[in-house]
């Protein structure tokens, strides 16, 4: 059982992570108009696009059913809990049980399955087109992510990720080379599972009308699109907490904490300051051509393990 | 209205061909005559009509540029159909094929079993002018609105006033989009509200998971009527304006055109200052449309970082449009008989400049685009057109340059002020959108060299004649080669200081047929940027009908017919 101050540390950080995700687009979307040479919006546009939204009425497509009412808010719900579990700005999982690598990806799939379903369930055949491919994706990435996660897991000797992070901390692991290779073909993952260009094959604006978006309006896309925000830190922070871990807060100190939470955010807004340079100079993949990129992620993944294996 | 027979005439450039035809079919040819020494009318018997633009399209390397029908019942008792074939082979010249329906019977033989390429205008006359192609194989409505009544056709010169719109007729959309995939295939409704493609036009994919089995679509949503306007209420010099307004890109090519045929019917003498400057503002014209549709192509791969540069440059051809006609678009410059400003010293010097600015920009943009990752796996092999199926529909521009043909009219048949430059016809044997991408790039940078070879040569002198009164019923094409490919005018005067006809054809009415064939075996995911490789005009295409159905029903049913496919996804509308 938790105690009560961890408790209170999961809540918290869900709620901080939530609330920045839309910040962080805004940021993104900051960096992506310096990009185009654009002025562009200010980094808060995201809030103001969300309170618009949330003040607008919702309309479900007549052939819709249940599923698609029930993702938005199946989805930041689940997200939330993986927010809980996550160690953020402190080097153990807040809530031990939640910080198990195999929890968090299964949370990340059932995020990931909603949202499919829910555009397969709107009816629309962009919808639908979009779901399929996010599936698919899911198919390539996540043996990535598992197989990267469980050398180091076995390197650790734990799938908490709270261990292993603190075991990459203290420069612990046994073989420093596995390691890296793990961490390269996981970043390799989680900047897939980001659904940035050239990999946003789901909701790819110009090709499928933002796929499973298409349908949603009002308060159920203003869910959807700061669920999707508050994923794409998540996933940040989690390859953060596993494989960068340096200067997280190791005790509960109020002053820890802080220093925690300032090198954590300046860890994310490095890593994003690169995810959108990268995601400006490219264009879209085929999608076609999606599995070769993801067969190059099992091969790092899969030398990890080797060199895991040689005790290399 | 009709010369006398001609002889054969050295000066004359297609008389050759024409006795070779006379050769080939000795009945078939009643009448001879010539517009300007390069273009000529044959009247033909209308049995012979699809055997002589067969034999012109086949075998004398005819490409079929426009057809225009024509009320001249008022004139002879009969109605005219007129098929302009531009001749590409041994003589580049105009041929056209005149053929007299009686009014008795309002039927023709189909021209389309054996040139292809006639499929879209027999379905436009037979619209406009209830004339029924017998024997074309596509019997669909192509211009008129489903609800339109039966036994209206506007461009009859007894049919309605053009103040009319009658009442639609239902409530439905019965138009039958054709789907030849032999299998089960979803359908994918793209547009009129598509994200990429926000323009009046709607398609129907007919997919099996992500590929595309076959594809149709609709255009014509949004008809303007500017035929009938010009026919009906407007002066020959201000019809030069109107042609302006047909398309909001290349519009300066649609007024160089029409102006040209009015001249070529007179046949008044241009002076050479006035066409030099027509050819630097046409070529003005297409630096912008270049760089816009290279700016989408970023767009559409979701390269959105090039868009946006490619926009930023494309400013300057605005500001060099800008200087040399007033207004950031090159409108309304022309005149019957020349241009209304001329290009003085220091517009010169400052028209080199930014020609040399932009050179130097769109070098570096040009470099980073290629070199910019998953491009070219995008764009290669992607929407191929097969130079076949392109001889057999003639569509024109950068879409047929892209698969190897060597098409310009401005090499072909020199206009306006091209007829001393040198410039290369680029042609990429890709067939893909790459190609055409890359035909694009390369014309960019002819245009800058065309622009600085006329600005050196131009002769001084007037930029506009006078010298000339309007003779009836005199008739003639006008053609212009604009950043999408050949547009087309076909002018017949009247007798009341008004255009008798005004068939007006732009580049992209001659590229949308082949499109269902390059939509074919790709991905859903290629298929705006397909559709845009081809640098689509909607409001050109729409110019032409009397027919303003946007306060009738039109767009809202295709809305409700659109979300009824959306829902039920399997159901193709032929099965």
């Amino acid at each position: 059982m938790p105690s009560l101050s961890h408790f209170a540390l999961a809540v918290v950080q869900a709620v901080l992570l939530l609330a920045a995700a839309p910040l962080l687009s805004g940021f993104m979307r900051v960096v992506r108009a310096k990009m185009h040479t654009r002025r562009g919006p200010g980094v808060l546009q995201d809030y103001r696009d969300l309170i618009k939204l949330m003040k607008r009425q919702d309309v479900h497509p007549p052939a819709s059913g249940f599923v698609f009412r029930l993702m938005p808010v199946i989805m930041p719900a689940t997200l939330l809990v993986v927010a809980m579990g996550t160690p953020v700005i402190t080097r153990f999982a807040p809530i031990d049980a939640l910080g198990d690598l195999i929890t968090t990806i299964y949370l990340f799939a059932l995020a990931r399955f909603f949202f499919a379903l829910s555009g397969i369930d709107s009816g629309s055949s962009f919808a639908g087109i979009g779901a399929s491919r996010e599936l698919t994706l899911g198919v390539l990435v996540e043996p990535v992510m598992m197989l990267s996660l469980f050398v180091a897991a076995l390197l650790a000797g734990s799938t908490n990720l709270g261990t292993i992070g603190a075991a990459v901390a203290s420069l612990s692991m046994h073989s420093a080379a596995a390691t890296l290779m793990a961490a390269a073909a996981f970043g390799f993952a989680v900047y897939i599972e980001l659904g940035k260009l050239p990999y946003d094959m789901a909701e790819a604006e110009q090709e499928l009308q933002e796929g499973p978006l298409t349908e949603y309006s009002g308060p159920s896309l203003a869910m959807v699109k700061v669920s999707l925000s508050l994923k794409q830190l998540l996933v940040v922070a989690w390859f953060v907490a596993v494989f960068l871990p340096f200067g997280n807060a190791t005790s509960m100190a109020p002053l820890d904490l802080a220093a925690g939470l300032v090198v954590f955010v300046l860890k994310v807004l490095a890593i994003f300051a690169v995810v959108g340079i990268v995601e400006n100079s490219v264009a879209r993949t085929r999608f076609r051509l999606t599995p070769r990129h993801s067969w190059l992620g099992v091969g790092i993944a899969s030398l990890a393990f080797v060199f895991y294996l040689a005790g290399l | 209205m009709h010369a006398p027979t001609a002889t054969p005439d050295a000066a004359r450039v297609g008389s050759d061909t024409i006795a070779a035809l006379r050769l080939k079919l000795p009945h078939a040819v009643l009448d001879e005559s010539w517009q300007t020494p390069t273009q000529a009318t044959l009247t033909v018997k209308l049995d012979e009509l699809p055997n002589v633009v067969s034999t012109l399209y086949h075998e004398h390397d005819g490409w079929l540029s426009v057809m225009a029908g024509n009320d001249e019942r008022t004139i002879n008792g009969n109605f005219a159909l007129y098929y302009a074939l531009s001749m590409e082979g041994a003589e580049k010249s105009f041929i056209v094929v005149r053929a007299e329906v009686p009014a008795a019977t309002e039927e023709f033989p189909s021209v389309t079993p054996l040139v292809p390429a006639a499929v879209w205008h027999e379905r436009e006359v037979r619209d406009m002018f209830g004339l029924t192609p017998v024997g074309l194989p596509d019997e669909r409505r192509l211009v008129l609105p489903d609800d339109w009544p039966d036994g209206l056709h506007p461009l009859r010169k007894d049919s309605m006033d053009y103040r009319l719109r009658p009442e639609p007729t239902g409530d439905d959309e019965t138009y039958q989009f054709k789907n030849d995939a032999k299998g089960e295939t979803t359908v994918v409704p793209l547009g009129p509200l598509h994200i990429t493609s926000d323009e009046p036009g709607h398609f129907r994919l007919f997919v099996d998971g992500e590929d595309i089995i076959d594809a149709d679509y609709r255009m014509f949503y949004v008809h303007r009527g500017m035929e009938k306007v010009a026919e009906t209420r407007m002066g020959y010099n201000e019809v030069t304006f109107l042609a302006d307004r047909v398309c909001g890109i290349c519009g300066y090519a649609h007024s160089v055109a029409y102006t040209t045929s009015i001249e070529n019917a007179l046949g008044i003498a241009v002076p050479a200052r006035a066409q030099a400057i027509r050819s630097v503002l046409l070529e003005t014209e297409r630096l912008h449309s270049h760089l816009l549709n290279l700016g989408l192509a970023c767009h559409f791969v979701g390269f959105d970082t090039g868009f946006m540069q490619f926009f930023r440059v494309r400013e300057k051809t605005m500001t060099l449009a800008e200087m040399l006609t007033g207004s950031r678009k090159t409108y309304a410059l022309n005149l019957i008989g020349g241009v209304r400003r001329d290009i003085l010293g220091e517009q010169h010097v400052a028209t080199l400049r930014l020609i040399g600015e932009l050179r130097e920009e769109v070098t570096r943009l040009v470099e980073m685009l290629l070199a910019t990752p998953n491009l070219e796996g995008r764009v290669k092999g992607v929407g191929i057109l097969d130079p076949g199926i392109a001889r057999e529909y003639s569509p024109v521009g950068p879409t047929v340059r892209g698969s190897g043909h060597r098409r310009d009219t401005r090499v072909d048949h020199a206009f306006a002020g091209y007829g001393g430059v040198a410039m290369p016809v680029n042609v990429g044997d890709g067939c893909d959108v790459l190609s055409r991408t890359l035909v694009r790039v390369s014309e960019f940078f002819d245009s800058l060299s065309i622009i600085e070879q006329i600005l050196a040569d131009a002769p001084g002198g007037p930029v506009l004649t006078e010298d000339f009164t309007y003779k009836p019923h005199k008739f003639a094409l006008g053609f212009t080669e604009a950043p999408r490919g050949e547009d087309i005018h076909w002018s017949m005067t009247g007798d009341n200081q008004k255009l008798f006809r005004w068939r007006c054809r732009a580049s992209t009415y001659a590229n949308w047929p082949v499109l269902r064939y390059m939509l074919r075996g790709n991905t859903v995911s290629d298929a705006p940027l397909i559709v845009a490789s081809i640098d689509p005009c909607y409001s050109c295409t729409d110019r032409v009908t009397v027919v303003d159905v946007n306060k009738a029903s039109s767009v809202t049913v295709p809305y409700k017919e659109m979300e009824r496919y959306c829902r039920e996804r399997t159901n193709s509308p032929l099965k």
